[in-house]
């Protein structure tokens, strides 16, 4: 809709050009106005000025709106529109419960994970063990992550390999110690070597690399995960995959057992996992919502219930859709500001071309008395307006896409933030055909004023 | 020898608030084509209202103005703008160029309001009257780099430019030295000798004295008029004769695309 409408006002500009310059009164008409405008180059700077800064405050910002609209949707479609992701969560009441157990015990279960697969409408369910661990080759050490996931893993997560292959069923199966590394724990252990055969250790084991992915945007923001800003949130912040090592599920089920201990500060506190997310894709787009009522229903019910609160269903197309909501919204704000922006310019406009009728009654009264109808002046101080409105559209326009190019540019090499920016062809032909439209409705009065004056009163007036 | 102009009974009034102005209160006049006509009297008068209505610029209260063949009492604003930009020639006291424009473009003016396309042709014709009245060199010079005398040329130029029926002066030399002034006359003699009728309003009987009739008004009625040979005004003009003066007007009006509607 947005679209077609902007669409009609580019089309309409081009029409309105083209007619002016085809049409012989029109480019005289044309012509004129820039002549007349020519001799006030000053005023009519000024005057525009409140035009450019409209234009290229709509354009630059819906860049940037866009942008970073986009960046958010590009981030919960790699996420999957079908999908549904449950986390296992650490519960609330943690610190309490620790005391007594030493170890803390949440989260999804194999149980859990057999029983999602009640939901007909579910195709793929992808378990996960993620915890840190340090990764090892020779005396190299990288602190990552282990990711216990089976083969499908690769599939919901559009994984690419730079060399080698991913999990396979057989290594799942038959328990095989191989690990795919993530790009970026691949560079640290292997920074001269190939790391295909060669063999890593995860805690006392080792494993042998048979693959290694390429680099991964992460979840959250597409910048590397040293910075710390963003556009996006996901359920748990940035998440940066380069820093995994994959491995089997059932391997990592055998070799690491379910409970981990982490060292903090001295003392030692353990958790006990048995998944730590599984994604659902459920078959049509339609069918995520229903699902992911019935994935909270399977877990808050029946006899291995979680009484408390230790997970996290995440339905990416709710994200997506809230996110298409926002941007509307944001649209819609937009067009706010750029139309006060324009009725403020517009009112200049109004104003400069009042005071240049009066400025030209003598003028008028002589084209009048030489055989100038009403029309033909008020043709002449119309086209002038839309001439001086169309001046500070282009140069709005020129100013806008510069500052789109320019201040991700800036930002990214003098603040160290990255700002995504998306230039939108249509806001520049929206711009321009409103710059029209302003100039329409706001030299529309001048000008007809200026075609009502008296050509004799007009003739005498010094 | 054809009527170009025709009044009768001529009243103008204007209403201010409560009070009644009556600036013309019943003229009756003929001018014949060929004709010139100084119009004089003292301010208050009528000459400026009288020429305002001549010019199509303003409309009568009652009484009919015939222009050639037209009537154009009746007519509404848009049709005035026609008559002007077809059948009136304006020479101002000021010369009322447009400060935008050169010289040629300024002599194009009138052609434009008549819808006509620009061309190669009316630029040759446009040069050829400028030639005419002595700015040849002049061509692309704008308004503010001329003297007052060459502005008035240009006028002049522009007024020719659609081939009127009638050239109205408005004290063509009222804000011109007596030497520019009488050059400026020369060249409307000139015209009228090549058979333009002209209408001039002066207050100054020397400057009068170079048309072949003068009209005094008073108090919005013809007072007097009187043919500046003694002839009285019902004997017809002698045939112009434009050929002593070696005059190319006549040459360059056959390039005008409608031949005059009212010659015979």
């Amino acid at each position: 809709m947005n679209h077609l409408f902007s669409l009609f006002l580019g089309l309409l500009y081009l029409l309105i050009v083209l007619a002016l310059l085809f049409w012989e009164r029109g480019r005289r008409s044309f012509l004129l106005a820039i002549r007349s405008l020519w001799l006030h180059k000053l005023r009519l700077v000024l005057s525009v000025l409140g035009i450019i800064i409209g234009t290229a405050a709509v354009i630059s910002l819906t860049a940037f709106g866009e942008g970073s609209m986009q960046d958010a949707l590009d981030d919960i479609k790699r996420q999957g529109a079908t999908n549904i992701m449950i986390r296992s969560l650490k519960p609330p009441d943690d610190s309490s419960t620790q005391r007594r157990t030493m170890v803390a015990h949440y989260g999804l279960s194999y149980t859990d994970y057999e029983r999602f697969l009640t939901i007909s409408t579910v195709t793929r369910r992808v378990p996960m063990r993620i915890f840190a661990q340090e990764i090892r080759y020779l005396e190299r050490m990288h602190n990552g992550r282990v990711v216990g996931t089976v083969p499908e893993y690769a599939e919901i997560n559009q994984l690419e390999l730079a060399a080698g292959r991913f999990l396979t069923e057989d290594d799942d199966y038959y328990m095989k110690n191989v690990a795919v590394l993530g790009s970026k724990t691949a560079e640290r252990l292997f920074p001269f070597n190939d790391p295909i055969n060669q063999t890593v250790r995860l805690s006392q084991h080792f494993y042998k690399v048979v693959g290694v992915l390429r680099e991964r945007m992460p979840f959250g923001s597409p910048q590397p995960a040293d910075s710390s800003s963003g556009g996006g949130t996901s359920a748990q912040g940035i998440e940066d995959f380069n820093n995994d090592v994959y491995i089997p599920l059932q391997t990592c089920k055998v070799r690491f057992g379910e409970k981990v201990f982490i060292r903090q500060s001295g003392s030692r506190s353990g958790e006990q996992v048995e998944l730590s997310q599984v994604t659902l894709t459920v078959e049509d787009m339609d069918k995520v919502r229903p699902a992911g009522e019935v994935v909270k229903d399977i877990l808050l019910s029946g006899p291995n219930r979680h009484y408390k609160n230790d997970f996290a269903v995440t339905v990416p197309l709710d994200r997506l859709q809230e996110a298409e909501r926002a941007k509307d919204r944001f649209t819609r704000l937009l067009v706010l500001i750029a139309s006060i922006s324009l009725v403020v310019g517009g009112i200049g406009i109004m104003n400069i071309m009042l005071a240049t009728v009066t400025e030209r009654t003598r003028e008028i009264g002589i084209r009048r008395a030489l055989g100038a109808k009403r029309k033909d002046i008020t043709l002449q101080f119309l086209v002038e307006a839309v001439v001086q409105t169309n001046v500070g559209g282009l140069a709005g326009v020129i100013l806008g896409v510069s500052l789109v190019y320019f201040i991700p540019f800036f930002s990214a090499e003098v603040m160290r933030t990255y700002l995504p920016a998306k230039l939108d062809p249509f806001s520049i032909f929206l711009s321009l055909g409103v710059a029209v439209g302003v100039g329409v409705a706001f030299g529309l009065y001048p000008a007809i004023r200026a075609a009502q004056l008296d050509p004799i009163e007009a003739l005498r007036h010094e | 020898m054809a009527t170009i102009v025709s009044l009768n009974d001529l009243v103008k009034n204007y209403y201010l608030e409560s009070v009644v102005v009556r600036a013309l209160r019943g003229v009756t006049l003929t001018v014949d084509e060929g004709d010139f006509v100084a119009l004089m009297g003292p301010s208050g008068s009528g000459k400026s209202t009288l020429l305002n209505l001549l010019g199509c610029l303003d409309r009568a209260t009652s009484g009919q103005y015939y222009l050639g063949d037209e009537d154009v009492s009746e007519m509404d604003d848009d049709q005035l703008s026609e008559i002007r930009s077809k059948y009136i020639g304006f020479i101002f006291q000021s010369y009322n160029l447009l400060p935008q424009y050169t010289v040629i473009e300024n002599i194009e003016v009138p052609l434009l309001y008549q819808g006509r396309k620009l061309d190669a042709e009316t630029k040759r014709f446009c040069a050829e009257l400028a030639d005419l009245v002595g700015l040849a060199d002049r061509l692309d010079h704008r308004p503010m780099q001329l003297s007052g005398g060459q502005q008035q040329r240009v006028a002049i130029a522009r007024a020719l430019v659609n081939d009127p029926h009638i050239i109205l002066a408005d004290e063509p030399t009222g804000n011109l030295d007596s030497k520019t002034s009488e050059e400026i006359m020369k060249l409307l003699q000139k015209l009228n000798q090549t058979g333009k009728t002209i209408i001039m309003v002066t207050h100054e009987t020397d400057i009068a004295a170079w048309a072949r009739r003068a009209v005094r008004m008073r108090d919005g009625l013809v007072e007097s008029d009187l043919r500046n040979d003694g002839r009285p005004p019902g004997d017809p003009v002698s045939s112009p004769d434009g050929s002593q003066n070696g005059l190319a007007a006549e040459n360059i009006m056959q390039h005008l695309p409608h031949p005059t509607p009212y010659s015979n």
